[in-house]
């Protein structure tokens, strides 16, 4: 008992140790101060999203930008980082959100005090924000997908092959949805299959090897999960059906590089992630100088040109595809 | 029931029996196969082990992390001595709770599993181990993981059948007041049998995880499920005693072709969602014949004393 009394006080004073007492005066040096969260700081992606932010801040001139974010990708210390933002009067605050739940009382608490809150990367609940600066919409990811696939295929025909995440993943059936309606527009390309592999990449290898079994005809494989990705492909290779089964879907491009290089995957679909860094900074600037207000359908890009808003979602554009001529020059 | 599955097969999709497909077919099976050994030994003293899953993610973990350069850089032997030596660790700790603390064993390793489950997360950090070197893929090339399967079948076979330790561990499931009367090392015995698993969990991981290029956090997600409804399917009683080992390795034959098979059978794309309820109908319907054929064969015994 007395231990657990022991380590619980030791934990109090640790903690009462790394988060200093907050000054609470509003810092001023003329230039919007905008405050980049992202969900886990260190990991490449947000390291790439961070360099196109850095890149906005110094285009535009009269912005700071303070990129930080918890190191364990912890919701807890990125509500604490908000509040602590908070209480020094910073302008904007731009959070990915890693649990809507856990954040929103700091989100609210913040722009109750006037500053200016938007979400990018992930959302958090409606009201906790301003605008949402939305990467890839479902229709942008599917109809991306599919275009991809039938430019790679070279004649746009043939039978195709999902292999998703679970049945009852939320995003991927949303994506799968618009991938169909897409699917209209080539009337060659027919789904033959669509088959889950619930994050477990075994599986994923399985079925695909199992897809092209039962499907001699098979040319081509959308393996929409980080998981399934890899494993599509590994069968496919070990197959040795590279290049003859195309596979596509959605990844980092360093997790698929070695893929990418030995010619089984033509393409891997991302976001422009230093776009999206850039993208978020501009929004947030135009807000707090009430450039962009509620309602806007439009809103004007340095680096983008006009992108679309819908709704409260500030859209990023069509996705970016990789190949091995231009997957070297990206390292996230 | 295998047989009905597999002319059925036959006539929609002759594709299926093209040999490559077979070897394929084996390939995925053995790392069930081998799980399912190890559960069998679980079931027959009257236990289960729900934490099987989680600990084949820890173990490709450990492998993976092991055998890579730009991680632990320990060289292929030495990643595979110690994936082993994780598996069947946990496996002694687990055996232990259960026989020596007399606690539940679903309690005991669905505790395990949660904690298997945070140490795979945090071995792997949410990355992916990818490169693995080449001489750790060559443990799945060929026909290395079969081989394996099947001497782990034959060392288990031939223990429960000739080995003393096979009938002791059936009545141990089947009385366990009446063998620890007669003087059987009940918790030994338990003991054993857990660690087996858990060796034959990690033996299942080496041979299943070169086959992939990547090590990543959702590896043997579910596979508990899956190798437990292939024991129950073979007719191994989970209230401990019976059942035999030949029976459950036709469950894992019976659950890992309807897999295959519900690809090959072309469904189509709208069929996705009525997959899992053709397996489990699938399922029902073996286990109801099963048990006809059963009874038919008991009333023919009875006739024939009377």
């Amino acid at each position: 008992m007395s231990r657990a009394l022991l380590l619980a006080s030791l934990m109090l004073l640790t903690w009462a140790c790394t988060s200093p007492p907050s000054a609470d005066k509003k810092e001023k040096s003329g230039k919007t101060v905008i405050c980049l969260l992202p969900k886990k700081k260190g990991v490449p992606y947000f390291t790439s999203c961070s360099v196109g932010a850095e890149a906005a801040s110094k285009d535009l001139g009269d912005v700071e930008l303070r990129y930080d974010g918890p190191t364990d990708g912890s919701a807890e210390k990125a509500a604490e980082m908000i509040e602590k933002w908070t209480a020094k009067g910073v302008d904007v605050i731009a959070v990915s959100c890693n649990d809507p739940g856990a954040l929103a009382s700091a989100m609210r608490a913040a722009r109750a005090k006037g500053v200016k809150v938007v979400t990018w990367d992930a959302d958090a609940d409606a009201d906790t924000r301003e605008f949402f600066v939305n990467q890839a919409t479902p229709e942008q990811i599917g109809f991306g997908l599919v275009d991809t696939m039938a430019k790679d295929l070279g004649d746009a025909s043939g039978e195709v092959a999902i292999v998703t995440a679970s049945l009852t993943a939320a995003n991927q059936n949303e994506w799968i949805k618009h991938m169909k309606i897409r699917m209209a527009k080539y009337p060659n390309l027919r789904l033959v299959a669509v088959k889950p592999s619930n994050e477990d990449q075994k599986l994923a290898f399985d079925t695909t090897r199992d897809l092209m079994g039962a499907y001699p005809n098979l040319r081509g494989v959308f393996a929409i999960s980080s998981v399934a990705f890899p494993g599509a492909a590994e069968a496919i290779k070990q197959a040795g059906k590279s290049g003859k089964v195309l596979v596509t879907g959605l990844a980092t491009p360093n997790d698929m590089k070695a893929f990418v290089k030995d010619g089984t995957v033509t393409s891997v679909l991302l976001w422009k992630t230093e776009d999206l860094g850039y993208l978020t900074v501009e929004v947030g600037r135009a807000l707090a100088k009430g450039e962009l207000k509620a309602g806007a359908t439009e809103f004007e890009s340095r680096r983008l040109g006009k992108v679309k808003i819908a709704g409260d979602n500030v859209l990023l554009g069509d996705p970016m595809v990789f190949t091995k001529d231009n997957i070297d020059q990206f390292d996230f | 029931m295998l047989a009905v599955t597999l002319v059925t097969v036959k006539c929609v999709n002759p594709g299926f029996y093209e040999p490559t497909n077979l070897a394929n077919l084996g390939v995925q099976l053995v790392p069930f196969a081998i799980m399912t050994v190890g559960m069998t030994l679980v079931v027959l003293v009257r236990e289960i082990d729900v934490s099987i899953g989680s600990l084949a993610g820890v173990v490709s973990a450990v492998l993976g992390l092991a055998a890579t350069q730009d991680h632990w850089n320990l060289g292929t032997g030495m990643a595979v001595a110690l994936a082993v030596a994780t598996g069947t660790l946990v496996g002694v700790v687990n055996g232990c709770l259960v026989a020596l603390m007399r606690l539940p064993s679903i309690i005991v390793t669905l505790a395990m599993m949660a904690v298997l489950k945070g140490a795979g997360q945090i071995l792997l950090d949410g990355k992916w181990v990818s490169s693995l070197p080449l001489d750790l893929r060559a443990i799945a090339a060929g026909g290395v993981p079969i081989w394996v399967g099947l001497a782990v079948i034959a060392g288990a076979y031939a223990m429960l059948t000739l080995h003393p330790w096979g009938w002791r561990l059936r009545a141990v499931g089947s009385h366990p007041e009446a063998a620890a009367k007669v003087g059987l090392p009940l918790r030994r015995l338990k003991i054993l049998s857990f660690t087996l698993m858990g060796f034959l969990t990690a033996v299942a991981t080496v041979v299943s995880v070169p086959q992939l290029s990547v090590v990543e956090s959702g590896f043997g997600s579910g596979w508990e499920l899956f190798v437990i409804t292939c024991v129950v399917l073979g007719g191994v009683s989970i209230s401990g005693g019976k059942g035999t080992l030949f029976g459950a390795l036709l469950g894992v034959a019976v659950m890992g072709t309807m897999r295959s098979v519900l690809v090959y059978l072309k469904l189509g794309d709208q069929a996705v969602y009525w997959e899992r309820a053709i397996q489990g109908g699938l399922i029902l319907v073996a286990a109801v014949a099963d048990r006809i054929i059963a009874l038919r064969k008991s009333q023919v015994t009875t006739r024939e004393t009377v």
